[in-house]
């Protein structure tokens, strides 16, 4: 189980550029699909992978589906040597993705996202139309499984919605549900 | 979602219009009604909801498991 809550707590305190991307984004956006993990695509500049390191420190990140005994630390060099990390930490498991396929990295996830309010805190998660295109390019049977539903929530988004916005804005607690960028059209 | 959004919502999943994302939703098999339950619910509320669901799976996994082992 991931506590999402703490674990976007620890991120956002960090001041963590991020972009919630995959099932938990879709979920954010109305899928009832379940994930078990959370992905995030994260900023490669320095300074933001010194913070997502100090972030995740505490929370004992270790590699994901490997042997306990292999050595791993998650510091900002191994961050920087890497791109993409599944891990596992005590608040649940963790994805961190240093490019999107369909989308490209950090600056091109943000632009295809919406700032919501989540727990609180204010957080970019991939769009509905940011979804599509990275479940199409990513083309796993595990994607294209969730995609149909992805694209009606899509259509609903677009014919169920108050004058101010997409649905999301609707809510209580996402006020801040504004894009950042326009979706691109299907 | 006030109630002329919830109908609308319930007539868009219910009789789709043909040829669009929500008839072929459908049509792949969606169970399209579980989404009339999450738009009404805030962001926030949804993952809130994913967490308990994952929660009930993995008891479920640990309850099969002390099954198998019993």
């Amino acid at each position: 189980m991931v506590d999402f809550q703490r674990i976007l707590t620890a991120l956002c305190e960090a001041q963590v550029r991020f972009v919630i991307i995959g099932g938990a984004a879709a979920a954010a956006h109305g899928s009832a699909f379940p994930t078990y993990d959370l992905d995030i695509c994260y900023d490669r500049s320095r300074d933001n992978i010194g913070r997502l390191a100090s972030a995740l420190e505490p929370l004992h990140p270790r590699l994901r589906g490997v042997v306990n005994h292999l050595p791993f630390r998650l510091d900002a060099a191994t961050i920087a040597n890497g791109m993409n990390f599944t891990l596992s930490t005590d608040l649940g498991d963790i994805d961190l993705l240093g490019e999107v396929t369909g989308i490209g990295g950090y600056e091109e996830a943000k632009r295809l996202s919406l700032n919501l309010v989540l727990f609180g805190l204010e957080c970019a998660v991939l769009s509905l139309g940011g979804l599509i295109l990275s479940k199409r390019a990513t083309g796993r049977p595990k994607d294209l499984l969730t995609l149909p539903e992805i694209e009606a929530l899509r259509e609903v988004d677009s014919q169920v919605k108050p004058e101010s916005g997409p649905a999301e804005t609707q809510n209580q607690d996402s006020v801040a549900g504004k894009r950042n960028e326009q979706e691109p059209s299907s | 979602m006030d109630k002329a959004q919830r109908d609308e919502l319930i007539r868009l999943i219910t009789s789709p219009p043909a040829g669009s994302k929500i008839a072929a939703a459908k049509e792949f098999g969606i169970d399209l009604t579980l989404l009339v339950r999450t738009l009404e619910l805030t962001p926030t509320e949804r993952l809130q909801q994913l967490a308990a669901a994952q929660a009930f799976f993995q008891d479920l996994r640990n309850a099969m498991k002390a099954a198998s082992h019993g």
